[in-house]
Protein backbone atom coordinates (compact mmCIF):
# COMPACT_ATOMS: atom_id res chain seq x y z
CA UNK A 1 0.00 0.00 0.00
CA UNK A 2 2.00 3.44 -1.26
CA UNK A 3 0.59 6.55 -1.98
CA UNK A 4 -0.88 6.38 -5.74
CA UNK A 5 -2.32 8.99 -7.57
CA UNK A 6 -5.58 10.02 -5.49
CA UNK A 7 -9.06 11.02 -7.05
CA UNK A 8 -10.38 14.18 -5.75
CA UNK A 9 -13.46 12.92 -4.14
CA UNK A 10 -11.61 10.31 -1.96
CA UNK A 11 -10.72 10.86 1.38
CA UNK A 12 -7.54 10.81 2.40
CA UNK A 13 -6.81 7.68 4.84
CA UNK A 14 -8.58 5.59 1.69
CA UNK A 15 -6.20 3.07 1.03
CA UNK A 16 -4.27 2.82 -2.14
CA UNK A 17 -2.23 -0.10 -3.55
CA UNK A 18 0.19 0.11 -6.30
CA UNK A 19 2.29 -2.84 -6.46
CA UNK A 20 2.40 -4.36 -9.95
CA UNK A 21 2.17 -8.27 -8.68
CA UNK A 22 -1.92 -7.62 -8.92
CA UNK A 23 -3.06 -8.21 -12.62
CA UNK A 24 -6.38 -9.46 -14.42
CA UNK A 25 -3.86 -11.38 -15.79
CA UNK A 26 -2.49 -13.36 -12.66
CA UNK A 27 -6.22 -13.53 -11.36
CA UNK A 28 -8.06 -14.85 -14.40
CA UNK A 29 -5.20 -17.91 -14.45
CA UNK A 30 -6.35 -18.48 -10.45
CA UNK A 31 -9.97 -18.36 -11.11
CA UNK A 32 -9.32 -20.47 -13.76
CA UNK A 33 -8.04 -23.40 -12.23
CA UNK A 34 -10.65 -22.18 -8.58
CA UNK A 35 -13.54 -22.58 -10.83
CA UNK A 36 -12.81 -25.77 -12.66
CA UNK A 37 -12.17 -27.32 -8.79
CA UNK A 38 -15.57 -25.70 -7.84
CA UNK A 39 -17.22 -27.21 -10.95
CA UNK A 40 -15.61 -30.53 -10.10
CA UNK A 41 -16.65 -30.24 -6.28
CA UNK A 42 -20.28 -29.27 -7.37
CA UNK A 43 -20.77 -32.03 -9.57
CA UNK A 44 -19.14 -34.87 -7.22
CA UNK A 45 -21.35 -33.24 -4.12
CA UNK A 46 -24.10 -33.51 -6.44
CA UNK A 47 -23.58 -37.29 -6.75
CA UNK A 48 -22.73 -37.86 -3.51
CA UNK A 49 -26.27 -36.35 -1.96
CA UNK A 50 -27.69 -38.44 -4.83
CA UNK A 51 -26.19 -41.92 -2.57
CA UNK A 52 -28.48 -40.91 0.00
CA UNK A 53 -31.72 -39.69 -1.88
CA UNK A 54 -31.60 -41.58 -5.11
CA UNK A 55 -34.56 -41.74 -7.09
CA UNK A 56 -36.74 -44.85 -7.04
CA UNK A 57 -36.77 -45.17 -11.19
CA UNK A 58 -32.61 -44.52 -11.64
CA UNK A 59 -31.50 -46.73 -8.41
CA UNK A 60 -27.73 -46.19 -7.47
CA UNK A 61 -25.98 -48.35 -10.37
CA UNK A 62 -23.29 -51.28 -8.75
CA UNK A 63 -20.57 -50.48 -11.28
CA UNK A 64 -17.82 -49.76 -11.35
CA UNK A 65 -17.11 -50.44 -8.13
CA UNK A 66 -14.63 -47.60 -7.07
CA UNK A 67 -17.02 -45.10 -8.53
CA UNK A 68 -18.22 -43.48 -5.03
CA UNK A 69 -14.32 -43.60 -4.05
CA UNK A 70 -13.08 -41.66 -7.02
CA UNK A 71 -16.48 -39.17 -6.94
CA UNK A 72 -16.15 -38.37 -3.19
CA UNK A 73 -12.49 -38.50 -2.73
CA UNK A 74 -12.33 -35.65 -5.76
CA UNK A 75 -15.23 -33.65 -3.89
CA UNK A 76 -13.11 -33.76 -0.51
CA UNK A 77 -9.70 -33.24 -2.14
CA UNK A 78 -10.74 -30.42 -4.72
CA UNK A 79 -12.92 -28.96 -1.36
CA UNK A 80 -9.78 -29.02 0.25
CA UNK A 81 -7.51 -27.17 -2.39
CA UNK A 82 -10.04 -24.55 -2.91
CA UNK A 83 -9.29 -23.25 0.04
CA UNK A 84 -6.01 -22.63 -0.56
CA UNK A 85 -6.44 -21.50 -3.93
CA UNK A 86 -9.20 -19.54 -2.93
CA UNK A 87 -7.23 -17.32 -0.25
CA UNK A 88 -4.87 -16.63 -3.14
CA UNK A 89 -7.64 -15.30 -5.26
CA UNK A 90 -8.71 -13.19 -3.11
CA UNK A 91 -5.69 -12.00 -2.35
CA UNK A 92 -5.29 -11.12 -6.27
CA UNK A 93 -8.43 -8.91 -5.93
CA UNK A 94 -8.19 -7.21 -2.17
CA UNK A 95 -7.56 -3.64 -4.40
CA UNK A 96 -11.10 -4.20 -5.46
CA UNK A 97 -12.82 -3.76 -2.22
CA UNK A 98 -11.84 -0.54 -1.69
CA UNK A 99 -13.03 1.26 -4.91
CA UNK A 100 -13.83 4.36 -5.23
CA UNK A 101 -17.03 5.50 -4.81
CA UNK A 102 -17.72 2.43 -2.87
CA UNK A 103 -21.32 2.19 -4.73
CA UNK A 104 -21.80 4.16 -8.02
CA UNK A 105 -25.21 3.24 -8.58
CA UNK A 106 -27.96 0.22 -8.73
CA UNK A 107 -26.07 -2.15 -11.09
CA UNK A 108 -23.21 -1.74 -9.39
CA UNK A 109 -24.28 -2.06 -6.09
CA UNK A 110 -25.82 -5.11 -7.33
CA UNK A 111 -22.78 -6.73 -8.69
CA UNK A 112 -20.72 -5.48 -5.28
CA UNK A 113 -23.80 -7.83 -3.25
CA UNK A 114 -22.91 -10.50 -5.31
CA UNK A 115 -19.12 -10.44 -5.09
CA UNK A 116 -19.77 -9.87 -1.14
CA UNK A 117 -22.12 -13.39 -1.45
CA UNK A 118 -20.10 -15.24 -3.61
CA UNK A 119 -16.88 -14.50 -1.05
CA UNK A 120 -18.62 -15.39 2.16
CA UNK A 121 -20.46 -18.36 0.70
CA UNK A 122 -17.19 -19.48 -0.84
CA UNK A 123 -15.40 -19.36 2.67
CA UNK A 124 -18.34 -21.12 4.61
CA UNK A 125 -19.02 -23.84 2.49
CA UNK A 126 -14.90 -24.82 2.23
CA UNK A 127 -14.25 -24.18 5.67
CA UNK A 128 -17.38 -26.09 6.82
CA UNK A 129 -16.45 -28.74 4.52
CA UNK A 130 -13.53 -28.99 5.90
CA UNK A 131 -14.33 -29.00 9.55
CA UNK A 132 -17.25 -31.98 9.10
CA UNK A 133 -14.16 -34.04 7.97
CA UNK A 134 -12.60 -33.49 10.84
CA UNK A 135 -15.87 -34.54 12.93
CA UNK A 136 -15.97 -30.66 14.19
CA UNK A 137 -19.38 -28.90 14.26
CA UNK A 138 -18.88 -25.71 15.76
CA UNK A 139 -22.02 -24.81 14.21
CA UNK A 140 -25.93 -25.19 15.46
CA UNK A 141 -27.21 -25.98 12.49
CA UNK A 142 -27.58 -29.45 10.32
CA UNK A 143 -24.69 -30.16 8.77
CA UNK A 144 -26.10 -31.47 5.41
CA UNK A 145 -29.21 -29.38 4.28
CA UNK A 146 -26.91 -26.39 4.64
CA UNK A 147 -23.51 -27.84 2.83
CA UNK A 148 -25.93 -28.94 0.47
CA UNK A 149 -27.83 -25.64 -0.09
CA UNK A 150 -25.30 -22.81 0.28
CA UNK A 151 -23.50 -25.12 -2.78
CA UNK A 152 -26.23 -24.00 -5.17
CA UNK A 153 -25.88 -20.43 -3.59
CA UNK A 154 -22.18 -20.91 -4.46
CA UNK A 155 -21.98 -22.04 -7.85
CA UNK A 156 -24.85 -19.81 -8.77
CA UNK A 157 -22.52 -17.18 -7.38
CA UNK A 158 -19.65 -18.03 -9.29
CA UNK A 159 -21.52 -18.60 -12.75
CA UNK A 160 -23.09 -15.12 -12.38
CA UNK A 161 -19.46 -13.20 -11.59
CA UNK A 162 -18.33 -14.84 -14.45
CA UNK A 163 -20.71 -13.41 -16.73
CA UNK A 164 -20.58 -10.42 -15.05
CA UNK A 165 -16.37 -10.63 -15.45
CA UNK A 166 -16.70 -12.22 -18.80
CA UNK A 167 -14.43 -9.74 -20.80
CA UNK A 168 -12.11 -9.02 -18.14
CA UNK A 169 -11.77 -13.37 -17.86
CA UNK A 170 -10.98 -13.40 -21.92
CA UNK A 171 -8.56 -10.33 -21.43
CA UNK A 172 -6.69 -11.94 -18.90
CA UNK A 173 -6.09 -14.98 -20.23
CA UNK A 174 -5.08 -14.12 -23.65
CA UNK A 175 -2.51 -11.75 -21.76
CA UNK A 176 0.66 -12.54 -21.16
CA UNK A 177 1.71 -13.10 -17.37
CA UNK A 178 3.93 -10.15 -16.80
CA UNK A 179 2.09 -7.80 -19.26
CA UNK A 180 -1.46 -7.52 -17.97
CA UNK A 181 -2.55 -4.43 -16.57
CA UNK A 182 -2.14 -3.75 -12.64
CA UNK A 183 -4.85 -4.52 -10.66
CA UNK A 184 -5.25 -2.01 -8.45
CA UNK A 185 -8.42 -0.17 -6.59
CA UNK A 186 -9.05 1.66 -9.07
CA UNK A 187 -11.68 1.16 -11.99
CA UNK A 188 -10.47 0.36 -15.44
CA UNK A 189 -12.13 3.90 -16.72
CA UNK A 190 -9.70 5.71 -14.51
CA UNK A 191 -6.55 3.63 -14.78
CA UNK A 192 -4.11 4.48 -17.48
CA UNK A 193 -2.71 1.27 -17.45
CA UNK A 194 -5.79 -0.59 -18.18
CA UNK A 195 -6.55 -2.74 -20.82
CA UNK A 196 -9.47 -1.21 -22.47
CA UNK A 197 -7.07 1.55 -23.01
CA UNK A 198 -5.04 -0.71 -24.74
CA UNK A 199 -3.85 0.33 -28.07
CA UNK A 200 -0.62 -0.60 -29.75
CA UNK A 201 0.99 2.09 -27.96
CA UNK A 202 0.47 0.49 -24.26
CA UNK A 203 3.50 0.58 -22.08
CA UNK A 204 3.67 -2.29 -20.16
CA UNK A 205 3.56 -2.46 -16.36
CA UNK A 206 6.68 -2.38 -14.19
CA UNK A 207 8.18 -5.80 -13.48
CA UNK A 208 7.83 -6.71 -9.38
CA UNK A 209 11.07 -5.67 -7.62
CA UNK A 210 10.51 -8.87 -5.53
CA UNK A 211 7.85 -12.17 -6.71
CA UNK A 212 7.19 -12.06 -9.75
CA UNK A 213 3.37 -12.68 -10.81
CA UNK A 214 4.83 -16.09 -12.54
CA UNK A 215 6.73 -16.71 -9.36
CA UNK A 216 3.22 -16.40 -7.06
CA UNK A 217 1.45 -18.98 -9.35
CA UNK A 218 4.63 -21.20 -8.85
CA UNK A 219 4.43 -20.77 -4.92
CA UNK A 220 0.56 -20.97 -4.83
CA UNK A 221 0.82 -24.49 -7.03
CA UNK A 222 3.60 -25.31 -4.60
CA UNK A 223 1.53 -24.64 -1.68
CA UNK A 224 -1.93 -25.86 -2.98
CA UNK A 225 0.64 -29.28 -4.44
CA UNK A 226 2.13 -29.96 -1.15
CA UNK A 227 -1.58 -29.74 0.62
CA UNK A 228 -2.99 -32.27 -1.73
CA UNK A 229 -0.03 -34.66 -1.97
CA UNK A 230 -0.16 -35.12 1.59
CA UNK A 231 -3.95 -34.92 2.15
CA UNK A 232 -5.02 -37.50 -0.18
CA UNK A 233 -2.79 -40.30 0.80
CA UNK A 234 -6.27 -41.25 3.32
CA UNK A 235 -8.24 -42.29 -0.16
CA UNK A 236 -4.90 -42.78 -2.63
CA UNK A 237 -3.36 -45.53 -1.00
CA UNK A 238 -0.20 -45.38 -2.64
CA UNK A 239 0.27 -41.61 -1.50
CA UNK A 240 -0.73 -43.00 2.30
CA UNK A 241 3.14 -43.02 3.59
CA UNK A 242 3.66 -39.36 2.87
CA UNK A 243 0.34 -38.69 4.25
CA UNK A 244 1.31 -35.47 6.85
CA UNK A 245 -1.97 -33.62 6.72
CA UNK A 246 -3.93 -37.00 6.05
CA UNK A 247 -6.91 -36.89 8.74
CA UNK A 248 -7.73 -40.57 8.34
CA UNK A 249 -4.96 -43.69 8.58
CA UNK A 250 -5.80 -47.19 7.24
CA UNK A 251 -4.27 -48.48 9.07
CA UNK A 252 -4.54 -47.57 12.12
CA UNK A 253 -7.99 -48.92 12.26
CA UNK A 254 -8.89 -52.45 13.13
CA UNK A 255 -8.07 -54.74 10.36
CA UNK A 256 -6.69 -51.92 8.22
CA UNK A 257 -10.11 -49.89 7.85
CA UNK A 258 -10.97 -46.73 9.63
CA UNK A 259 -14.13 -46.44 11.74
CA UNK A 260 -16.59 -43.71 11.05
CA UNK A 261 -19.10 -44.30 13.78
CA UNK A 262 -17.95 -46.79 17.12
CA UNK A 263 -19.78 -49.96 18.74
CA UNK A 264 -20.30 -47.05 21.52
CA UNK A 265 -21.49 -44.31 19.63
CA UNK A 266 -24.01 -46.53 18.32
CA UNK A 267 -24.77 -47.93 21.74
CA UNK A 268 -24.95 -51.50 20.24
CA UNK A 269 -21.89 -53.08 21.82
CA UNK A 270 -24.27 -55.51 24.29
CA UNK A 271 -26.97 -56.28 21.46
CA UNK A 272 -24.41 -57.12 18.93
CA UNK A 273 -21.96 -59.58 21.38
CA UNK A 274 -25.38 -61.45 22.88
CA UNK A 275 -25.61 -64.25 22.63
CA UNK A 276 -28.84 -65.04 21.20
CA UNK A 277 -28.40 -63.14 18.11
CA UNK A 278 -30.54 -64.03 15.21
CA UNK A 279 -30.88 -62.70 11.63
CA UNK A 280 -34.79 -61.80 10.93
CA UNK A 281 -35.46 -61.63 7.26
CA UNK A 282 -39.01 -60.91 6.14
CA UNK A 283 -41.02 -61.04 2.96
CA UNK A 284 -42.96 -63.11 1.32
CA UNK A 285 -41.47 -66.22 2.91
CA UNK A 286 -40.22 -64.75 6.15
CA UNK A 287 -37.18 -66.42 8.48
CA UNK A 288 -34.88 -66.48 10.86
CA UNK A 289 -31.43 -67.43 10.82
CA UNK A 290 -29.10 -68.04 13.88
CA UNK A 291 -25.29 -66.71 13.95
CA UNK A 292 -24.06 -70.51 13.25
CA UNK A 293 -26.60 -70.80 10.23
CA UNK A 294 -25.15 -66.97 8.86
CA UNK A 295 -21.77 -68.19 9.37
CA UNK A 296 -22.50 -71.36 7.39
CA UNK A 297 -23.86 -69.43 4.38
CA UNK A 298 -21.25 -67.07 4.34
CA UNK A 299 -19.02 -68.61 1.61
CA UNK A 300 -18.81 -65.87 -0.89
CA UNK A 301 -16.11 -63.25 -1.13
CA UNK A 302 -15.95 -60.18 -2.98
CA UNK A 303 -13.55 -56.91 -3.32
CA UNK A 304 -15.23 -53.55 -2.58
CA UNK A 305 -13.83 -50.50 -1.04
CA UNK A 306 -15.46 -48.44 1.43
CA UNK A 307 -15.52 -44.91 0.74
CA UNK A 308 -16.43 -42.27 3.50
CA UNK A 309 -18.19 -39.30 2.49
CA UNK A 310 -15.76 -37.62 4.61
CA UNK A 311 -12.97 -38.05 1.90
CA UNK A 312 -11.26 -41.39 2.65
CA UNK A 313 -11.44 -44.48 1.67
CA UNK A 314 -9.83 -48.03 1.26
CA UNK A 315 -9.84 -51.08 -0.61
CA UNK A 316 -11.00 -54.23 1.11
CA UNK A 317 -11.54 -58.11 1.05
CA UNK A 318 -15.09 -59.49 2.37
CA UNK A 319 -16.48 -62.71 3.03
CA UNK A 320 -20.24 -63.49 3.76
CA UNK A 321 -23.61 -64.30 2.36
CA UNK A 322 -24.70 -62.94 -0.59
CA UNK A 323 -28.00 -60.80 -0.27
CA UNK A 324 -29.79 -61.77 -3.24
CA UNK A 325 -29.52 -65.83 -1.69
CA UNK A 326 -31.50 -64.42 1.24
CA UNK A 327 -33.71 -62.18 -0.69
CA UNK A 328 -34.62 -64.91 -2.97
CA UNK A 329 -35.05 -67.73 -0.27
CA UNK A 330 -37.84 -65.04 1.45
CA UNK A 331 -39.63 -65.04 -1.72
CA UNK A 332 -38.26 -62.32 -3.14
CA UNK A 333 -36.23 -61.42 -6.30
CA UNK A 334 -33.62 -59.33 -7.90
CA UNK A 335 -36.20 -56.55 -8.92
CA UNK A 336 -36.94 -55.98 -5.28
CA UNK A 337 -36.34 -52.87 -2.77
CA UNK A 338 -34.38 -54.45 0.48
CA UNK A 339 -34.37 -52.41 3.44
CA UNK A 340 -31.15 -53.58 5.91
CA UNK A 341 -31.77 -52.82 9.99
CA UNK A 342 -29.33 -52.37 12.49
CA UNK A 343 -28.94 -53.63 15.84
CA UNK A 344 -28.39 -49.84 16.50
CA UNK A 345 -31.29 -48.30 18.90
CA UNK A 346 -31.63 -45.01 17.16
CA UNK A 347 -29.07 -43.11 14.78
CA UNK A 348 -30.18 -41.61 11.20
CA UNK A 349 -28.46 -44.66 9.54
CA UNK A 350 -29.65 -47.39 11.42
CA UNK A 351 -31.52 -48.64 8.24
CA UNK A 352 -30.31 -48.34 4.92
CA UNK A 353 -32.19 -49.51 1.51
CA UNK A 354 -30.33 -51.48 -1.63
CA UNK A 355 -31.95 -51.19 -4.70
CA UNK A 356 -31.67 -51.97 -8.43
CA UNK A 357 -28.42 -53.87 -9.75
CA UNK A 358 -26.75 -53.87 -6.14
CA UNK A 359 -29.13 -55.77 -4.46
CA UNK A 360 -27.73 -58.63 -6.41
CA UNK A 361 -23.90 -57.72 -6.08
CA UNK A 362 -24.41 -56.51 -2.05
CA UNK A 363 -22.86 -59.18 0.65
CA UNK A 364 -23.81 -59.40 4.30
CA UNK A 365 -20.55 -59.92 5.14
CA UNK A 366 -18.77 -61.76 8.44
CA UNK A 367 -15.31 -61.57 7.38
CA UNK A 368 -12.94 -58.94 6.92
CA UNK A 369 -9.18 -58.97 5.10
CA UNK A 370 -9.70 -62.30 6.42
CA UNK A 371 -10.53 -62.26 9.80
CA UNK A 372 -14.13 -62.17 11.76
CA UNK A 373 -15.59 -59.33 11.34
CA UNK A 374 -14.43 -56.80 13.97
CA UNK A 375 -17.34 -55.32 16.82
CA UNK A 376 -16.38 -51.61 15.08
CA UNK A 377 -17.07 -53.16 11.81
CA UNK A 378 -20.77 -53.97 12.41
CA UNK A 379 -19.98 -58.01 14.52
CA UNK A 380 -22.22 -59.75 13.75
CA UNK A 381 -22.62 -58.90 10.31
CA UNK A 382 -23.00 -55.95 8.05
CA UNK A 383 -24.06 -55.30 4.54
CA UNK A 384 -21.09 -54.17 1.91
CA UNK A 385 -22.27 -53.06 -1.52
CA UNK A 386 -20.28 -51.37 -4.03
CA UNK A 387 -20.31 -47.96 -5.38
CA UNK A 388 -21.92 -46.81 -2.37
CA UNK A 389 -21.06 -44.51 0.22
CA UNK A 390 -19.33 -45.83 3.57
CA UNK A 391 -21.87 -45.18 6.00
CA UNK A 392 -25.10 -46.44 3.86
CA UNK A 393 -23.02 -50.04 4.47
CA UNK A 394 -25.56 -50.59 7.35
CA UNK A 395 -23.34 -52.29 10.58
CA UNK A 396 -24.52 -55.02 12.84
CA UNK A 397 -27.48 -56.03 11.19
CA UNK A 398 -30.58 -57.29 12.84
CA UNK A 399 -33.27 -57.34 9.92
CA UNK A 400 -33.39 -57.86 6.47
CA UNK A 401 -36.89 -56.58 5.11
CA UNK A 402 -38.41 -57.05 1.00
CA UNK A 403 -40.62 -55.39 -0.44
CA UNK B 1 -24.03 -7.77 -22.64
CA UNK B 2 -23.63 -10.81 -25.37
CA UNK B 3 -25.45 -13.96 -25.16
CA UNK B 4 -22.79 -16.09 -23.70
CA UNK B 5 -22.86 -13.49 -20.55
CA UNK B 6 -26.82 -13.68 -20.10
CA UNK B 7 -27.12 -17.59 -20.53
CA UNK B 8 -24.17 -17.79 -17.70
CA UNK B 9 -25.79 -14.93 -15.58
CA UNK B 10 -28.93 -16.00 -15.88
CA UNK B 11 -28.76 -19.80 -14.83
CA UNK B 12 -26.15 -18.92 -11.89
CA UNK B 13 -29.29 -16.36 -10.31
CA UNK B 14 -31.73 -19.34 -11.37
CA UNK B 15 -29.44 -21.58 -9.07
CA UNK B 16 -28.41 -18.50 -6.53
CA UNK B 17 -32.68 -18.46 -5.83
CA UNK B 18 -33.37 -21.99 -5.71
CA UNK B 19 -30.25 -22.71 -3.19
CA UNK B 20 -31.61 -19.99 -1.08
CA UNK B 21 -35.14 -21.01 -1.08
CA UNK B 22 -34.34 -24.49 -0.22
CA UNK B 23 -32.27 -22.90 2.57
CA UNK B 24 -35.00 -20.90 3.76
CA UNK B 25 -37.36 -23.72 3.76
CA UNK B 26 -35.23 -27.03 5.27
CA UNK B 27 -33.35 -24.48 7.73
CA UNK B 28 -35.12 -22.70 10.94
CA UNK B 29 -35.04 -19.13 11.57
CA UNK B 30 -33.02 -19.23 14.35
CA UNK B 31 -30.00 -21.37 12.35
CA UNK B 32 -30.45 -19.26 9.41
CA UNK B 33 -29.20 -16.56 11.49
CA UNK B 34 -26.60 -18.44 12.51
CA UNK B 35 -25.74 -18.84 9.48
CA UNK B 36 -25.85 -15.45 8.19
CA UNK B 37 -23.45 -14.60 11.03
CA UNK B 38 -21.20 -16.91 9.86
CA UNK B 39 -21.27 -15.93 5.89
CA UNK B 40 -20.95 -11.95 7.30
CA UNK B 41 -18.19 -13.05 9.77
CA UNK B 42 -15.99 -15.04 7.55
CA UNK B 43 -15.88 -11.92 5.17
CA UNK B 44 -15.38 -9.76 8.10
CA UNK B 45 -12.03 -12.12 9.21
CA UNK B 46 -10.75 -12.23 5.87
CA UNK B 47 -11.33 -8.71 4.56
CA UNK B 48 -10.58 -7.42 8.09
CA UNK B 49 -8.42 -9.60 9.70
CA UNK B 50 -6.43 -11.81 7.14
CA UNK B 51 -6.15 -10.13 4.29
CA UNK B 52 -4.92 -6.82 5.90
CA UNK B 53 -2.15 -8.94 8.18
CA UNK B 54 -0.82 -10.09 4.33
CA UNK B 55 -0.63 -6.95 2.72
CA UNK B 56 0.75 -5.58 5.61
CA UNK B 57 3.69 -8.46 5.89
CA UNK B 58 4.18 -7.87 2.03
CA UNK B 59 5.17 -4.13 3.22
CA UNK B 60 7.20 -5.31 6.36
CA UNK B 61 9.19 -7.45 3.39
CA UNK B 62 10.04 -4.15 1.17
CA UNK B 63 13.18 -4.30 3.68
CA UNK B 64 14.52 -6.99 2.71
CA UNK B 65 16.46 -6.73 -0.66
CA UNK B 66 14.61 -7.47 -3.62
CA UNK B 67 17.02 -10.41 -4.46
CA UNK B 68 16.37 -12.21 -1.86
CA UNK B 69 13.05 -11.85 -1.06
CA UNK B 70 11.19 -13.00 -3.89
CA UNK B 71 11.96 -16.48 -2.67
CA UNK B 72 11.13 -15.36 1.10
CA UNK B 73 7.79 -14.10 -0.61
CA UNK B 74 7.10 -17.14 -2.61
CA UNK B 75 8.19 -19.26 0.77
CA UNK B 76 6.11 -17.68 2.90
CA UNK B 77 2.65 -17.90 0.45
CA UNK B 78 3.43 -21.85 -0.03
CA UNK B 79 3.84 -22.35 3.59
CA UNK B 80 0.77 -19.80 4.83
CA UNK B 81 -1.01 -22.17 2.38
CA UNK B 82 -0.03 -25.03 3.68
CA UNK B 83 -0.72 -23.86 7.67
CA UNK B 84 -4.15 -22.58 6.79
CA UNK B 85 -4.99 -26.43 6.45
CA UNK B 86 -2.79 -27.84 8.84
CA UNK B 87 -4.77 -25.49 11.82
CA UNK B 88 -7.80 -26.84 11.75
CA UNK B 89 -6.40 -30.55 11.89
CA UNK B 90 -4.20 -29.69 14.78
CA UNK B 91 -7.30 -27.68 16.65
CA UNK B 92 -8.53 -31.33 15.97
CA UNK B 93 -5.98 -33.51 17.06
CA UNK B 94 -6.79 -36.81 19.35
CA UNK B 95 -10.14 -35.34 19.62
CA UNK B 96 -11.78 -38.76 18.16
CA UNK B 97 -12.44 -42.35 19.44
CA UNK B 98 -9.09 -43.88 18.48
CA UNK B 99 -10.82 -47.11 16.55
CA UNK B 100 -12.23 -44.18 14.14
CA UNK B 101 -8.15 -43.93 12.81
CA UNK B 102 -8.75 -40.23 12.56
CA UNK B 103 -6.61 -37.21 13.28
CA UNK B 104 -4.40 -39.34 15.35
CA UNK B 105 -1.06 -37.72 14.03
CA UNK B 106 1.48 -35.16 15.15
CA UNK B 107 0.17 -32.21 12.98
CA UNK B 108 2.18 -29.71 14.76
CA UNK B 109 5.22 -31.88 14.11
CA UNK B 110 4.41 -32.53 10.61
CA UNK B 111 3.29 -29.03 9.34
CA UNK B 112 6.46 -28.29 10.97
CA UNK B 113 8.22 -31.17 8.41
CA UNK B 114 6.98 -29.44 5.54
CA UNK B 115 7.49 -25.92 6.13
CA UNK B 116 11.03 -26.97 6.93
CA UNK B 117 10.69 -28.44 3.67
CA UNK B 118 9.37 -25.12 2.26
CA UNK B 119 12.14 -23.30 3.79
CA UNK B 120 14.58 -25.63 2.51
CA UNK B 121 13.81 -25.55 -1.18
CA UNK B 122 13.50 -21.76 -1.09
CA UNK B 123 16.99 -21.80 0.64
CA UNK B 124 18.13 -23.77 -2.12
CA UNK B 125 16.69 -22.08 -4.62
CA UNK B 126 18.37 -18.46 -3.73
CA UNK B 127 21.76 -20.11 -3.57
CA UNK B 128 21.28 -21.44 -7.18
CA UNK B 129 20.71 -17.57 -8.16
CA UNK B 130 22.98 -16.57 -6.69
CA UNK B 131 26.00 -19.00 -7.27
CA UNK B 132 24.68 -18.62 -11.20
CA UNK B 133 25.13 -15.22 -10.32
CA UNK B 134 21.76 -14.09 -11.08
CA UNK B 135 22.32 -10.04 -12.30
CA UNK B 136 20.31 -10.86 -14.66
CA UNK B 137 17.32 -12.00 -13.06
CA UNK B 138 17.89 -9.55 -9.94
CA UNK B 139 14.93 -7.01 -9.24
CA UNK B 140 15.37 -4.11 -11.77
CA UNK B 141 12.73 -1.97 -13.11
CA UNK B 142 12.96 -3.52 -16.68
CA UNK B 143 10.30 -5.67 -17.03
CA UNK B 144 11.18 -9.42 -18.45
CA UNK B 145 10.60 -9.68 -22.50
CA UNK B 146 7.37 -12.09 -21.36
CA UNK B 147 6.65 -14.22 -18.71
CA UNK B 148 8.92 -16.79 -20.15
CA UNK B 149 12.23 -14.63 -18.94
CA UNK B 150 10.84 -13.67 -15.64
CA UNK B 151 12.62 -17.39 -14.15
CA UNK B 152 12.15 -16.01 -10.76
CA UNK B 153 12.17 -19.57 -9.93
Amino acid sequence: MVPGTSTPTRPRFWPRFASPVRSTALTARLGRVLGIMFGICFVTGLLSHYQYQPWSWLPEPATPVWGYRITQGLHVATGTAAIPLLLVKLWSVFPKLFQWPVVKGARHGLERLSVALLVSSGLVELFTGLFNSLNWYPWPWDFVPVHRFLAYVLIGSILLHIAVKLPDIKYGLNTKLALGDVLTEKSWQENPDAYSNNDNTHVAPPAPEGLSRRGVLLATGAGVGLVVATSVGQTVTPLAPIGLLATRQAKKGPQGVPVNRTADQAKVRGLALAPGYTLQVTGPAPFTLTLAEVEALATHEKSFPISCVEGWSVGARWQGVRLIDLVERAGGSADCRVRVVSLEPKGSYRHSYVDGPQVAEALLATHLNGDRLHIEHGYPLRLIAPDRAGVLNTKWLARVEIS
Amino acid sequence: MSRTRMVIGSSGGLLMLFGAFRLFTEVSTRNLLFLALWLAGAVAIHDGVLAPVVVGIGAALRRIPARARRFVQGALIAGGLVTVIALPLIHRENSQPKVKAVLQQDFTANVAILLTIVAGVAVLLYLVRVVSGGQAASATNDRPSDDHASSSE
